[in-house]
């Protein structure tokens, strides 16, 4: 079975257009460490196109967390904002790229969203 | 926290705030101290000569970000005899720094040992007006030769302040001393330096790279300078006018905040001291006020909100997609999850809000270009209004909070928890609706639909917003007018029971433009009648209501921004002396500021108390309060783009002599507006 990080970067791969980036330009490598071991994600956004791919690569932005924090953050049990508050995940380079980037990760999956009186969804 | 004396200076999100002396003693009652990022860096920062603690002679805050204090040791009846004079000058501007000067004035030498005790509770802003008990991490102090780092752990998450001196000091773990040998008349001076830091485990700070302007004064100074400069002016023949809009001006240059994500653009934070920070709402009517004299504000504020405007479900930040953000904050309770502020979208107008504000900008500016890159966003926020604010499934916007513990009951601009009742004083269940905030969501209906005629190309979508609007105006003047009183409710209940209250709100459905023409004069008149009108502006409660109170938050006082909004309103409607009424009276109540309207002030007759009563915790400056004058100013001299130009049409009253506002900026280059006081305020009670 594959984990959230590797389903979430696979799956924005396979799109190659996310309309949430259709704003932005840059690159942003997410550098995953744990002990010795340092697993990379990298992501070429060109207004809305994706690519991703695994080199360790210079990047605009650069992200570093635990796989465990990222996998959550993939999963949309944790928060990318407020993590990179904690000092959980740190940035270096063009904070804008982050922001930018933390919107289209998924919310919680057991969020209600709002709901019409008498329990009628609204989603 | 009233104004009192203490005093206060400030850069975007860094400010101090002292005693007259300079010191910082900080308790729950007088929360002091060096704020940056919603954290208190300096709880503790107290001078002492040879023990002695001093005294203030007098202070200036010279600029918003720089004051100075001449003090003398001892106590007051004693400082005539005063041999030794200190100077504390001190600067924010990302960092904090304090000059020190000691004179002696004496005809023989002396030895003082000159201490600055110092020391931090790192608590969150939400934290300094509780004893604060249990910190969850742990506070640290480490001396190194030449400086004192004071610090705060808890995880990964770390703030620091760094101490240091350019005479060489003896640092201990709480505070730092020298011992100095002047001559006479020998002055002796150190700087010191006060770095904030918000560390990640690699050490770098999360707000690299942010600042707009240098650290220096002088960046500073010129800073100001040219935000001043690039300003239409403002003359009045009274003097009054102009200055009141001199301190709104350099008031919204200290409210200048720049965002983690904006790669140091700025807009305007929503107050000092417990709203340095961005709100959706309030920047978003901040700008609208400021267009016609700080066009840029309006353009990073749309860019800023778009770029963080909700993707996705979320009910501890109530967060649904295409909706705006109400509250952005850095601090520790943000960071751990204690407070949903990373950021929090609980309102429900800064949603609609954001179409007003990019459509209104569009007119000013011609700025096509970021209507087309914000397409999206607006179209997203349209969605949000039918599919997600509509909890009743009746076609209005509601409100109730899904995050139960830390998010708010009331999502609307009167959001304290009491706001919103029926007339026999009950509050109503959830969801609830306000009237203001349909007012809003038909206004972005029809601006929106004339963006996507002209801008987006699509005549389909605006036909359908337009009848989507029409209709929403039908049916809310059919749904909320109450028929007795001859106004609109304040709010419906989910079961459609009208809060049956006369409140100022049934002024922006003015500015919005749902009312139906036929009904506007009743409105106008309870505006300015008795009940509403205290002869300095329109009370947020009516006099008579059960719950009206004179100093109550959002039941009874006054707030200026509320009321430049209602002036505009009027104004819109063709009711040009009702406005210039309502102008004329909260512009008289700046001047028993010094120009600088507090957020509230007391609902009581102007009769009564002669002069404007402060609302004990009001924020100052706050973003729109600093905004109204220039908003009343836009109101009374009838400016207004129109097909690509300006058009001017004054209605000043007699008193208000002769304006001039000079150099306003838009599509149509720089231009001039004239006008003369001609009309007479009969209404007005004095």
């Amino acid at each position: 079975m594959l984990d959230a990080t590797t389903r979430f970067f696979e799956e924005l791969d396979r799109k190659g257009y996310e309309p949430r980036l259709a704003k932005t330009v840059g690159s942003l490598r997410v550098d995953l460490r744990e002990g010795p071991q340092t697993t990379h994600w990298l992501m070429r956004i060109d207004r809305g196109r994706v690519e991703v791919s695994q080199e360790d690569q210079e990047a605009d932005t650069v992200i570093g967390t635990s796989p465990t924090l990222f996998e959550d953050i993939a999963a949309g049990r944790e928060h990318g904002i407020a993590a990179l508050l904690r000092g959980d995940m740190t940035v270096m380079g063009d904070a804008r790229l982050v922001v930018q980037v933390e919107r289209i990760f998924p919310g919680d999956p057991d969020a209600r969203g709002p709901r019409r009186r008498f329990q009628r969804e609204v989603r | 926290m009233g104004a009192g004396n203490t005093i206060r200076i400030l850069d975007g999100n860094t400010f101090v705030v002292s005693e007259d002396t300079g010191d910082i003693e900080a308790t729950p009652s007088e929360p002091t101290g060096l704020f940056s990022i919603d954290t208190r860096f300096l709880s503790k920062w107290v001078l002492t000569v040879n023990g002695e603690r001093l005294n203030s002679l007098s202070y200036d805050d010279l600029q918003y970000y720089e004051a100075r204090f001449f003090l003398v040791p001892g106590m007051a009846t004693h400082y005539t005899d005063a041999k030794l004079s200190i100077i504390r000058e001190r600067t924010v501007g990302g960092s904090f720094r304090e000059q020190l000067t000691i004179l002696n004035h004496d005809e023989n030498p002396v030895d003082l040992e000159i201490r600055m005790d110092a020391g931090s509770d790192f608590a969150d802003l939400f934290q300094v007006k509780d004893e604060i008990l249990n910190k969850k991490g742990e506070i640290y102090a480490e001396v190194e030769p030449d400086r004192l780092r004071l610090g705060y752990r808890r995880g990964n998450f770390t703030r620091e302040t760094m101490i240091s001196s350019s005479a060489p000091a003896r640092f201990d773990r709480e505070g730092f001393a020298y011992s100095i040998h002047l001559e006479p008349n020998e002055q002796w001076e150190t700087r010191i330096d006060v770095h904030t830091a918000a560390l990640g485990p690699g050490g770098r700070d999360l707000r690299i790279g942010l600042r707009v302007h240098g650290t220096e004064r002088l960046a500073l100074q010129h800073d100001l300078e040219k935000w001043i400069a690039d300003a239409p002016k403002v003359n009045s023949q009274h003097g009054r006018v102009a200055s009141t809009y001199k301190r709104s001006l350099i008031d919204l240059a200290a409210l200048r905040f720049s965002p983690l994500s904006l790669g140091g653009a700025t807009l305007p934070a929503a107050g000092l001291p417990w709203f340095m920070t961005m709100f959706g709402r309030d920047s978003i009517l901040t700008c609208l006020q400021t267009l016609p004299f700080t066009p840029q504000l309006s353009k990073t504020t749309l860019r800023i909100l778009a770029a963080l405007q909700g993707t996705r479900f979320d009910d501890f930040r109530d967060e649904d997609p295409g909706r705006i953000l109400h509250e952005m904050r850095y601090g520790e309770t943000a960071a751990f999850e204690e407070q949903p502020h990373s950021p929090y979208y609980g309102s429900v107008d800064a949603t609609p809000l954001f179409l007003v504000l990019l459509d209104e900008y569009e007119k000013w500016s011609g700025d096509v270009a970021l209507v087309m890159e914000l397409e999206q966003e607006s179209r997203a926020a349209l969605r949000w209004i039918d599919d997600y604010a509509d909890l009743v499934g009746n076609g209005y916007i509601w409100y109730e909070r899904r995050n139960t513990d830390t998010g708010l009951e009331n999502q609307c601009w009167k959001d304290s928890w009491d706001s919103i009742s029926y007339s026999d004083g009950r509050l109503p269940p959830f969801p609830r609706a306000t009237c203001e905030v349909q007012g809003y969501a038909y206004d972005a209906k029809m601006r929106a639909a004339r963006l996507a005629r002209q801008f987006w190309n699509d005549p389909a979508f605006a036909d359908q917003l337009e009848r989507e609007a029409a209709e929403l105006k039908q049916r809310f003047n059919r749904d909320w007018w109450v028929a007795d009183g001859e106004y609109f409710a304040l709010a419906l209940d989910p079961d459609g029971r009208q809060c049956d209250v006369l409140s100022s709100n049934i002024g922006h459905l003015l500015w919005s433009g749902i009312v139906d023409h036929d009904r506007a004069e009743k409105i106008a008149h309870h505006l300015v009648g008795p009940r509403l009108f205290s002869g300095w502006g329109v009370r947020t409660l009516a006099e008579g209501e059960v719950r009206y109170n004179p100093i109550g938050y959002h039941n009874g006082t006054i707030w200026p921004f509320d009321n430049s909004f209602i002036a505009w309103g009027l104004r819109r409607y063709g009711f040009a002396e009702e406005a210039a009424t309502i102008a004329n009276g909260i512009l008289d109540a700046a001047t028993y500021f010094d120009g600088r309207l507090p957020e509230a002030f007391g609902g009581y007759q102007r009769e009564l108390t002669k002069f404007p009563v402060e609302y004990p915790t009001a924020c100052s400056p706050q973003a729109w309060s600093t905004g109204t004058p220039l908003l009343l100013l836009r109101t009374m001299l009838g400016l207004e783009p129109h097909e690509g130009h300006l058009s001017v049409e004054p209605r000043l009253p007699v008193g208000m002599g002769r304006i001039e506002v000079l150099d306003i900026p838009g599509r149509w280059g720089r231009v001039d507006a004239f006008a003369r006081g001609r009309l007479d305020l009969h209404k007005l009670g004095d």
